[in-house]
């Protein structure tokens, strides 16, 4: 069915036009009827009724758009809308039956709490430090590597690039458990480095595939206008296709600063006493005696400020990214 | 728009030389890293998050008398068990000293060395007779009990003592409203107090533990008998589950999704008027809580082998990799000898009767005599020792038990259970 039938007005009702909602209510004049009507006034008529249609449609597309915004809104938001809720409430108040999600009583305790907490602020320098040196070593190993696949399209590289996935195909704990005794025997216990690289493992590979789309949709003429132009291929690399493909690297980047930011098997594994992690500092307000809600959703809600900062900072960048790896191809 | 730029830069920039900073002193912020087996006088001990509190009294004696520096490493629950697998089966471990959970003991006997020593004729008669055997691991004690837990009732004092109610319950049932000690009294209450949006007790049909607890008042070993034979079929397996899915009716609904965490929210918040519960809760009743004041506290309830408990111990254990052992086992008699400190944490617990006698009469600490006597208890016994109880927990006591609340057979339940188990350890 087509916006424009769905729309029609009755043929015996005088009618009004309208143009788009911005320009409002345009002619009061009464209609004469179809058949009297010199052609141009009807192809008028009908261009403004095939508009108007056409507009009634886009209305009703953004209309359900929204809908299933304000939908995905709430299935998505709620959970940490109730989470920092929740860090203001009362020890009583976090366990009440039925849960409320407004606080009976604000109360900054939860956060003094949390953060007063022995190693907290330790754990948050190792997740800095350990998501930031994940991602640099994410990025810097996948823009090679998806770069030469998509311009080298050689069949060990198409090999290399499904190969890649295979990691993220085992269960992490099976890659966790020999990972930390390796790193154990290579006197890299209990380090942010160690358990860096260990991210690395579940970055990478899909830090490759993003890379390689991004790179896919970058016309092959600007590197040759740039090689004309006197660049190396690897000056087309840095000069010209770097530039263009920065917003998927801001994409790529946030990808594994996510990973690493909020990772709890391989922290838990590999990490004791100088670079444990928050999100193992988080799950120890979980305990065989009951669980400090209070506390552990102060500390949730201080850890997801820094990833909220990140993300509007490269905002505009990871739009950008977006819209490359859509138009690719 | 330069200054956009500008800014931009800038933050790039300093997003670098962060990057930079931060990978040139990548090793870590939470101060020297655990150094077992080198270090003279110093420790570290793998704990459980809720067991740090219960330990750090302990470390800062031991450091005063003794000049031993200890170093905690905490781990949630879930997570400790995986990091003991995953170090014990390297060889290699970064910890001198666990805390090991007591289901944990047969997992890991092969990988942590006897500490018999520890265990002096005054200890052994200091600690609950229960923990002294699970202690003992193929004529080795491995672990010594750094604290223990225990189910006891907890309940609503100001309505047990309301005089109406008082009134109500004797013309009712026949006998005066009393801390319940029969499975009969407990079910009678439960229903006397079913009423006006409140509940009797609860039933938590996501945790077996307290099912059995009810199996050890009614006479049996629990699952699996002393030559590894499967009973969860016999008929104090049957009269316990039935029992307990008699409260049902006075419990709130959903028992099937009930655990520790709810069945203690509900009590909390003033929802039911009595629990089978962890003595710690008692304690950690919080100030704002409506029942905070009016609880009171008895021993378990008895069957007809009466009063018994399943004790929630925690073992302090040295594994064989570690070179510190000298160390660690100095650590593993100061937590003995100050034991009584770990009741001074916000847990309050500890593993020594004497521990638990000296508290007993202060104010605050009015679940311990309750505590005391169900531990003491003839029938009163730990947790099969077998590697696979956790497993037995998982697939076959909790769904069973999870299905007996909702209103399942308990008979072909059980029989199923059996087959189950039998094939779990065969």
């Amino acid at each position: 069915m087509s916006a424009q039938s769905s729309t029609k007005p009755d043929a015996g009702q005088p009618a009004t036009d309208y143009r788009p909602r911005h320009s409002g209510f345009v002619s009061a004049a009464p209609r004469l009827g179809t058949a009297g009507q010199p052609a141009p006034e009807r192809t008028r008529k009908r261009r403004s009724r095939n508009r108007e249609g056409l507009e009634a449609g886009r209305r009703s597309t953004r209309t359900l758009l929204w809908i299933i915004l304000g939908a995905a809104l709430v299935v998505y938001g709620f959970p940490f809308v109730y989470l920092v809720l929740t860090s203001f409430k009362t020890p009583i108040d976090t366990i009440a039956v039925p849960p409320t999600i407004l606080p009976r009583e604000w109360t900054l305790e939860n956060y003094t709490s949390a953060l007063g907490r022995s190693g907290v602020l330790a754990s948050m320098i190792n997740s800095v430090q350990t998501a930031v040196i994940s991602t640099l070593l994410s990025l810097v190993l996948a823009v090679p590597a998806a770069y030469g696949i998509t311009r080298y399209k050689t069949p060990s590289g198409q090999v290399f690039i499904m190969a890649a996935l295979v990691t993220r195909m085992v269960p992490p704990v099976a890659i966790g458990i020999p990972l930390a005794s390796m790193m154990a025997s290579a006197g890299l216990a209990d380090t942010p480095i160690a358990l860096a690289i260990a991210h690395t493992t579940i970055s990478l590979p899909l830090s490759i595939w993003l890379m390689a789309s991004f790179f896919e949709a970058v016309p092959r003429d600007l590197e040759e206008a740039a090689t004309v132009d006197g660049c190396s291929r690897l000056g087309a690399l840095w000069r010209v296709v770097i530039p263009v493909v920065s917003g998927g690297i801001a994409v790529t980047a946030i990808f594994a600063f996510l990973a690493s930011w909020n990772e709890f098997l391989f922290a838990l594994l590999m990490t004791a006493v100088r670079s444990q992690t928050t999100p193992v500092v988080i799950a120890n307000f979980q305990t065989q005696f009951g669980l400090d809600w209070g506390s552990m959703t102060a500390l949730a809600a201080v850890f997801s400020i820094p990833v909220i900062l990140l993300t509007l900072l490269l905002q505009r960048k990871i739009v950008a990214g977006m819209t490359l790896g859509a138009v690719k191809g | 728009m330069s200054s956009r730029k500008t800014i931009s830069r800038l933050a790039g920039i300093g997003s670098l030389s962060a990057a930079v900073l931060l990978a040139a002193t990548g090793c870590g912020a939470g101060g020297p890293a655990a150094a077992p087996g080198n270090a003279t006088s110093a420790v570290t001990v793998l704990v459980e998050a809720g067991g740090h509190a219960e330990l750090a009294g302990v470390a800062d004696k031991c450091k005063a008398e003794t000049g031993l520096e200890t170093t905690f490493v905490e781990l949630p629950y879930d997570g400790l068990f995986n990091r003991l697998s995953s170090e014990f089966s390297s060889g290699t471990v970064s910890f001198d000293v666990a805390a090991l959970d007591s289901v944990w003991l047969p997992n890991f006997k092969d990988a942590v060395q006897p500490i018999d020593e520890l265990f002096t004729a005054e200890a052994k008669k200091d600690i609950f007779p229960a923990l002294v055997k699970e202690a003992q691991v193929d004529g080795h004690f491995i672990g010594m009990p750094a604290w223990t837990n225990s189910e006891i009732i907890l309940y609503r004092k100001d309505l047990f003592e309301d005089a109406k109610n008082k009134a109500d319950f004797k013309a009712k049932y026949g006998y005066d409203l009393a801390a319940p000690t029969t499975w009969k009294q407990y079910q009678e209450i439960s229903e006397f107090f079913t009423k006006d949006g409140m509940y009797g007790t609860d039933v938590k049909g996501a945790v077996e533990t307290e099912w059995m607890a009810h199996v050890l008042q009614a006479g049996s070993p629990m699952v699996i008998d002393a030559n590894n034979n499967v009973i969860i079929d016999n008929a104090a397996h049957k009269e316990a589950l039935d029992f307990y899915t008699s409260l049902v009716k006075s419990a709130p609904t959903g028992a099937a999704q009930v655990d520790w965490a709810a069945a203690q929210n509900l009590f909390n918040q003033g929802k039911t008027a009595m629990t089978r519960f962890w003595a710690h809760a008692y304690r950690q009743i919080p100030k704002d809580a409506p029942v905070f004041g009016k609880v009171g506290t008895a021993a378990m309830i008895g069957g007809s082998a009466g009063v018994a408990g399943v004790p929630g111990p925690w073992y302090l254990s040295v594994p064989k990799a570690t070179k510190n052992a000298e160390n660690a086992k100095k650590f593993i008699k100061c937590a003995y000898d100050h034991n009584d400190l770990g009741i001074e944490s916000t847990l309050g617990l500890a593993a020594r009767m004497s521990a638990f006698e000296k508290y007993q009469d202060k104010p605050g600490y009015e679940s311990f005599k309750p505590l005391i006597q169900t531990l003491s208890a003839d029938a009163t016994a730990t947790r099969p020792s077998t590697a696979k109880w956790q497993q037995i927990v998982d697939t076959v006591l909790v769904p069973t038990l999870q299905k007996a609340v909702a209103g399942g057979d308990t008979a072909a339940l059980l029989a199923e259970a059996k087959k189950k188990v039998q094939d779990l350890i065969k």
